[in-house]
């Protein structure tokens, strides 16, 4: 047995390190936004006591909790699915409160849910209490007298055929679920309601609905509006007054004030609202406007007011609202994002309400007449990301309906929302900059409309490719592929059936092949997709190319993949192609290419990535050929989760691969063969749909698709990692970091806008502990040239990658003791070091390793390395100075305390000699620093002025100004004559304390320069 | 029959590994620590160090003193912050909001500061000193394995404890601490243990919220029964 425990012992000592989340945790993402422009909203919910508290839930970017009524937000769902479908407060706990993961507004381009989620503590904790295979939740419902019986509508797979679906029901607050209500597995529940009065009164919507890759059909014989009496137990199905022949969705909204008055929104033939005023029993149709018939798939929602029974809330396009039971209606929120999902009233007020959008939340004060969006909620889905080279460099992406927005990658003091700029329309997808004309954006809209951005004026120029004579009709994705060439700078490729390729910025195009989809006239029928209500807005064009690579490194190879599944390549520039699918084991026929990337290291290697959540299989399929597609081998372990959006192979490391997927980002070092799940401050299961390498930063760039764009930076420790995995201690080397100036702008923005976390001015270094550091010293040292020791930091001690940042400054300079009290903010900070190498030396107990960072100057700024020596050098020498003379300072005035103490002792002559001695030493004391207590004394002596010259020296990064180096001799020479002043009255100190030597009383001691720096350390 | 007691024997073994007590987990902290003799024998402790906030470094010392006194000093710009608790009454001096005078501690910023007069640590005599401690379970804790101890103060405020299952010795502490009138949750994190006087004592602490350092401190030295007057963590009367 003894021998047993020491095997097992010693096969713990001896494991390996796993290469997991917990080894790349180190390296942390930061959310850049925007804001500017938000996402789809799809839940909201407040606090009916306290309308401040609000829950939001977006499309596919978490849950976001405000508790000031959506002045700021927070991200409480961090770790898990990012689709949420609904949200209710509990009516007596308000911290518990329930989440249903999986949007059912059903678009295309919708996400997948993971079951339904409790918290007890405000959010903090999240437990999974059921229907993890729902996929879709609409809608939950708390009986508000019992509040351990809840009812949850969900939709269910939107994809594939499913019996985990229709209305559900605990009465044990989720601990056990019974489904109540069940029509077969192509039909979901859509929407369920209660009578607030009698809660075992319910009302519930079935619906028979699905999606394929082509097309979209909504209703069926599946669908229809049933009513229980007994809290589910049996049902009635409801037709009086109601359409006859199939239905579509249905939205019920019981009249709280009223309940017997119910509203519903029936798809169907005739899409149209109803009213019952008899709880159900009879229906009468009321209206059938525009805005009740728009898109009853996407727009399912109905209010009624909380104290009045005739108004009713209908959303759609727009928010409508009728007055008179629903007869007629009119819209309101018109300077409001289209496409509303979800609207809160507050029951108290009824005049306050939230509103979630396409493009965010909205809230009104005044019954929806004006309305204040909250620009503080990140959740923008992007589709495409790009970069461009500017310092600091900019990206570019497109969103799903929210056009096409340019951003820095960084900004002094975070990234505002006013600094990203709209260039495209539209749900917006791929945007890039040309690479010869800084002037020019290019950008696109859905179903490959081609858009040329003139950033001078503004203008904006239709690109598109025209449809040749007698040639069939150009087919173009919703989201169409539209690059610019990796190999031929100026070359910009498009994909319709086609490949196409522009050589003049867009204004012509050349075909570069033959049709390269499958060209299957079965999907093809998008102008009849919609089910009972047609609905062809190029969402469901298919048998189109979905992505294009052309090798880096011979301009001959170009690959394409197609939404029907087929993998082509050229490597003749586009004479002649070959279908390579058939190459590909493992894979079904039709699988979509969601992505492809031809290596930047050998023209013969290339990676694809397919998608086959359309067919229901959610599974990630990704492949490498290292043959131009004669063989292929799977890169997919277990350890990935979602299904695959695209995949990226590092331009410096073949073996460092990055993968999106719709849960989440896998970073793989060692070629695909394991991957790990990246984890650090970046929500983990959020959609990945796009991801680029920035070739001069080394930035990961991540294009989220529900939480906006993230940055990893300088990711070229990554391509270190393996090999290193079994050291104790490792240095990574890294890109040199830029000393950066502080840009200052006046403007007091409050806290209700998202800034974007920008990269803070320090020098990162990065390296890697096989262990977290818990015994003995752990320092990490920053070495000039000379070996000299300028900072020490504690450093950071977690296992696998860590990274500290310094302030790349010295310490803060000397100061006199002061006696006011105000913090002199420019003295916080010591001056920025010299440009060049340090080393960087990290003690771990016994154990040394070194480095090397560089630091260089901020290319954006036009000082020549002279006069930035000249600014340094006069830094610095203030930087003394400021030393120096807070040594008089103190000296001096301890002398003068120590003066005034012995002052007392003495009697006549001598106590006058000593008194004089004080008021000498105070009058100098005075002129070296502000004596007067208080906060803005206005008060300036030698001390100040040294600062505020040092300071706005250092404000400045090139030359100084002839009257700033002529204050510095001035002050220079002040120091001077104090030092001088202080000489002088040293000699009255000495003649003083020999008469205290002579009275036995203790002589003052003055303070050495030695000992006051002793005193300094 | 005789196999059947060997693998009793091996269940028992296993048991013994796998499931330790609260009590057994806090005495062997304690033990890790130097033992109780030896942390009990220490009257009073003065450490010197230096904490760095947002890139700022800040000379600090901490003065405690058996029961109940604390003095935090922190200086910058030669200005002098101070914080002290003498077992009644906390105060503290913020010459950067104005004045120089003494202030009192509100009621929050004055439970945050008893915690730290307690030179002992809350683990040590817990039930005496009226908290409730319980293992929530061995876990991962960023790729270190731990034992969670959540620690339910006789106030009612609760915190979580990850003590490391091989040295037994804290790496992290998650409370909610008070800070400008908002409840913030911090995590403290524990590290450079090394042992003075006996004494096994975490010589860098680094604080985080929401996952962003917002303080670390590094300790150059840990002075123990040194002589400090009761007088330094009385409130100064007026002037």
């Amino acid at each position: 047995m003894r021998i047993f425990l020491v095997l097992f012992c010693l096969a713990i000592a001896n494991a390996q390190v796993k290469f997991d989340s917990v080894v790349l945790s180190g390296l942390e993402a930061r959310a850049i936004g925007p804001a500017v422009m938000s996402g789809r909203v799809t839940a909201i919910e407040a606090q009916a006591n306290d309308p401040r508290i609000v829950w939001v839930g977006a499309a596919s970017g978490g849950v976001w909790k405000s508790t000031n009524a959506g002045t700021s937000f927070k991200p409480v769902f961090d770790k898990y699915v990012q689709s949420i479908g609904a949200i209710a407060i509990d009516p007596k706990q308000a911290d518990t409160v329930w989440v249903g993961t999986g949007e059912s507004n059903v678009r295309n381009s919708v996400s997948i849910g993971a079951g339904l989620y409790k918290t007890t503590d405000g959010g903090q904790t999240w437990a999974l209490v059921g229907l993890e295979k729902v996929e879709r939740i609409s809608k939950i419902v708390i009986d508000p007298k019992n509040p351990e019986v809840v009812y949850v509508a969900c939709p269910g797979a939107l994809w594939s055929q499913s019996s985990e679906r229709g209305l559900y029901k605990t009465t044990d607050g989720g601990k056990s679920w019974e489904k109540i209500l069940y029509v077969d597995e192509n039909t979901g529940c859509a929407d369920v309601a209660i009578d607030p009065q009698e809660p075992n009164v319910v009302y519930a919507s079935m619906w028979q609905f699905r999606r394929k890759g082509w097309f979209f059909t909504s209703g069926g014989p599946g669908s229809g509006l049933y009513k229980s009496t007994d809290g589910g137990k049996s049902w009635k199905k409801l037709t009086a007054g109601l359409p006859e022949g199939e239905l579509g969705r249905i939205a019920i909204a019981v009249a709280p004030s009223r309940p017997s008055t119910v509203y519903a929104n029936v798809e169907a033939r005739q899409t149209a609202l109803y009213r019952s005023d008899d709880m159900g029993e009879n229906w009468k149709r009321v209206n059938s406007s525009l805005n009740v018939m728009a898109r009853p798939f996407y727009f399912s929602f109905l209010a009624v007011d909380p104290k009045d029974h005739r108004k009713v809330y209908k959303l759609g396009l727009t928010l409508g609202v009728s007055r008179d039971g629903g007869e007629s209606f009119f819209n309101i929120a018109g300077e409001t994002h289209t496409d509303h999902h979800a609207l809160w009233i507050d029951p108290n007020n009824t005049s306050f309400m939230y509103l979630g959008t396409d493009g965010g939340v909205y809230k009104s004060y005044d019954g929806g007449q004006t309305w204040s969006m909250l620009r503080n909620l990140p959740v923008s889905q992007f589709y495409r990301v790009w970069y461009d080279l500017a310092t600091p460099y900019n990206v570019y992406g497109g969103l799903q309906d929210n056009g096409t927005w340019t951003g820095p990658s960084r900004s002094f003091g975070g990234i505002k929302n006013k600094e990203w700029k709209n260039v495209g329309y539209g749900d917006g997808f791929y945007s890039f900059p040309d690479p010869t004309d800084p002037d020019i954006v290019y950008s696109e809209y859905q179903g490959g409309r081609l858009l040329r951005y003139h950033r001078a004026t503004g203008e904006i120029k239709h690109i598109s490719p025209a449809t040749k004579i007698n040639e069939p009709k150009l087919r173009f994705n919703w989201n169409t592929p539209f690059q610019p060439s990796r190999s031929s700078p100026g070359t910009i490729y498009l994909g319709s059936q086609y490949l196409f390729a522009s050589t003049d910025k867009g204004e012509s195009w050349v075909r570069l092949s033959p049709d390269l989809t499958t060209n299957d006239p079965e999907k093809q029928r998008q102008e009849e997709s919609g089910g009972l209500t047609i609905d062809n807005s190029a969402a469901e064009n298919h048998c189109t190319i979905y992505a294009i690579s052309d090798s880096p490194k011979d301009p001959q190879v170009i690959w394409t993949g197609s939404d029907d599944g087929l993998v082509q390549i050229t490597r003749d520039g586009g004479k002649t192609w070959q279908n390579v699918t058939a190459n590909i084991p493992g894979l079904e026929q039709n699988s979509w290419v969601s992505s492809i990337e031809a290596s930047s290291h050998d023209p013969a290697t290339a990676y694809v990535t397919f998608d086959r959540h359309t067919f229901g299989d959610m599974k990630p399929y990704v492949y490498r050929t290292t043959d131009y597609g004669k063989t292929w081998q799977s890169i997919v372990t277990d350890d990935i989760k979602g299904f695959a959006h695209v995949i990226r192979e590092d331009l410096v490391n073949p073996e460092l691969l990055f993968l999106g997927t719709e849960l989440g980002l896998y970073v793989s070092i060692d070629g695909g063969t394991s991957w790990a799940r990246f984890t650090s401050k970046f929500p983990e299961m959020v959609p990945v749909r796009d991801l680029a390498i920035h070739p001069r930063e080394h930035d990961l760039i991540i294009a989220t698709h529900g939480r906006g764009i993230y940055i990893v930076d300088d990711i070229s420790v990554l391509r270190q990692l393996k090999g290193i995995t079994e050291k104790s201690l490792h240095i990574f080397s890294s890109r040199p970091s830029i000393v950066q100036l502080p840009v200052f702008e006046q403007e007091f923005p409050g806290s209700d806008e998202f800034v974007g976390a920008t990269l803070p001015e320090m020098a990162y270094i990065t390296y890697y502990l096989r262990e977290r550091h818990l015994m003995g010293e752990f320092k990490v040292e920053i070495l000039d040239s000379e070996g000299k020791v300028v900072s020490t930091l504690p450093g950071s001690k977690r296992k696998g990658i860590n990274r500290v940042g310094w302030p790349m400054r010295l310490k803060p300079p000397r100061v006199a003791q002061a006696r006011s009290s105000s913090l002199e903010g420019g003295l916080v900070f010591g001056p920025t070091v010299a440009e060049g190498l340090y080393t960087v030396r990290i003690t771990r107990a016994s154990e040394v390793a070194e480095g090397v960072i560089e630091l260089v100057p901020d290319s954006k700024l036009p000082h020549s390395a002279s006069d930035r020596k000249l600014r340094h050098e006069t830094v610095m020498q203030l930087y003394e100075l400021q030393g120096k003379l807070a040594y008089i300072a103190d000296a001096v005035e301890l002398a003068r305390k120590q003066a005034e103490d012995r002052s007392q002792k003495l009697t006549t002559e001598l106590k006058k000699r000593a008194e004089s001695l004080v008021g000498r030493l105070d009058q100098l004391h005075k002129s070296l620093v502000a004596t007067k207590e208080g906060l803005i004394t206005g008060e300036e002596r030698l001390r100040e002025r040294i600062i505020t010259l040092y300071q706005s020296v250092m404000s400045y990064g090139g030359r100084p100004s002839s009257s700033q180096l002529e204050q510095l001799d001035t002050l220079q020479k002040e120091v001077v004559a104090a030092r001088a002043e202080f000489g002088q009255l040293l000699r009255s100190i000495e003649e003083m304390n020999s008469a205290l030597r002579a009275k036995k009383i203790e002589p003052i001691e003055v303070l050495t320069e030695e000992a006051w720096l002793q005193q300094q350390q | 029959m005789k196999r059947f007691s060997v693998m009793l024997m091996l269940f028992a073994f296993c048991l013994t590994i796998s499931a330790q007590t609260v009590d057994e987990i806090v005495e062997k902290n304690i033990a890790a620590h130097g033992g109780l003799e030896k942390i009990k024998a220490v009257k009073s402790m003065m450490i010197t160090g230096k904490s760095l906030l947002q890139g700022i470094e800040v000379p600090t010392v901490i003065k405690i003193k058996r029961p109940n006194m604390v003095r935090l000093e922190m200086s910058l710009q030669g200005n002098e912050i101070v914080q002290a608790y003498d077992g009644t009454t906390g105060w503290q001096i913020m010459p950067f909001m104005g004045t120089k005078e003494p202030q009192k501690l509100s009621a929050e910023e004055l439970e945050s500061i008893k915690d730290q007069a307690d030179i002992d640590g809350e683990l040590v005599d817990y039930k005496e000193k009226g908290h409730k401690v319980e293992l929530v379970g061995k876990e991962e804790l960023d790729g270190s394995p731990v034992y969670k101890l959540k620690l339910t103060k006789k106030s009612g405020e609760t915190s979580y404890i990850y003590i490391d299952a091989e040295s037994h010795l804290e790496i992290k502490q998650t409370s909610s601490q008070s800070f400008q009138g908002n409840k913030l949750e911090v995590d403290s994190y524990f590290s450079d243990y090394k042992e003075v006087n006996g004494l096994v004592l975490p010589h860098a602490i680094e604080q985080k919220v929401g996952g962003n350092t917002m303080m670390q401190m590094k300790v150059n030295k840990y002075e123990l029964n040194v002589d400090l007057s009761d007088s330094i963590f009385k409130m100064p009367t007026g002037k």
